[in-house]
């Protein structure tokens, strides 16, 4: 992932971010030397309303290790957000979770 | 003392001004109809591999990323063209260049002007290590590095601009 300035600090609530333990879809966004980190953390706060500590955190996982989950939920929903992702010209894929 | 430069993109109190040179901005609407173009074009055009990308990665769901291609991409190409008309609405020939983009107007740019890195970088095969730096003037494909570091230094001021 392209390196680019510390995003500026912006008050947005924390969303709730905990898992359901029975969806069985996962959407992982993966790394890819294009995307600007901040572009990254941003449409991840602009599409599931995540804090900028929480969408940071996960565009360094995309980042460091290579993929991160970012969303989940019925199969329907998350291919939705996949789709919404491209939009934005992520690179992001679904899968049943634990697969 | 020098005056400080504006930024290329800034949030005013009625939305956000863009301080594009004409130059500038005449490059990205070019290179924004180039874009249109090849959405419009051949699938198949390798460049946009990356706007394109799979959904389901597993093995055993080719057959569900196949309807996913299928039904989505049309719409991807629709979303596509929708925000590239409205990038042509607020910086064309025929805008108002004194009136300040809306957020929906500089999130369109965002995603235009995301696309067209996403081609270019494709393009020159654009590495996770790579550095700039080692561009020099003399590299065959210098131009096409220097416009995609100008894609990277506008977007960037703009999701600044967008967070402020």
């Amino acid at each position: 992932m392209a390196t680019a300035p510390t995003p500026i600090v912006i008050d947005r609530p924390d969303q709730d971010e905990s898992v359901s333990p029975d969806t069985p879809w996962i959407v992982l966004v993966w790394n890819d030397p294009i995307n600007l980190m901040s572009y990254v953390t941003f449409v991840l706060q602009k599409l599931f309303g995540y804090s900028l500590e929480k969408a940071t955190e996960l565009m360094l996982d995309v980042h460091q290790k290579g993929r991160a989950v970012v969303s989940n939920g019925t199969r329907e929903k998350t291919e939705l957000d996949v789709f919404r992702l491209h939009e934005h010209g992520l690179w992001a894929t679904m899968q049943r979770d634990g697969s | 003392m020098a005056r400080k430069p504006k930024p290329p993109v800034e949030r005013t109190k009625s939305g956000f001004r863009l301080n594009l040179q004409n130059e500038e901005r005449d490059l990205v609407l070019r290179l924004m109809g180039e874009l249109r173009a090849l959405l419009l074009g051949p699938n198949e055009d390798h460049r946009l591999r990356r706007l394109f990308p799979t959904a389901y990665h597993q093995p055993g769901d080719q057959a569900m990323d196949d309807e996913y291609q299928r039904l989505m991409r049309e719409d991807l190409v629709a979303s596509r063209l929708t925000g590239l008309n409205l990038v042509d609405e607020c910086l064309g020939e025929t805008s108002d260049d004194s009136a300040p983009l809306s957020e929906a107007q500089l999130l369109a740019f965002v995603q235009a002007l995301n696309g067209l890195r996403l081609v270019l970088g494709t393009m020159l095969d654009v590495g996770e290590d790579d550095d700039p730096e080692d561009i020099g003037d003399d590299h065959p494909l210098a131009g096409e590095h220097h416009l995609y570091g100008f894609l990277s230094w506008l977007l960037d001021w703009c999701i600044r601009a967008l967070q402020s």
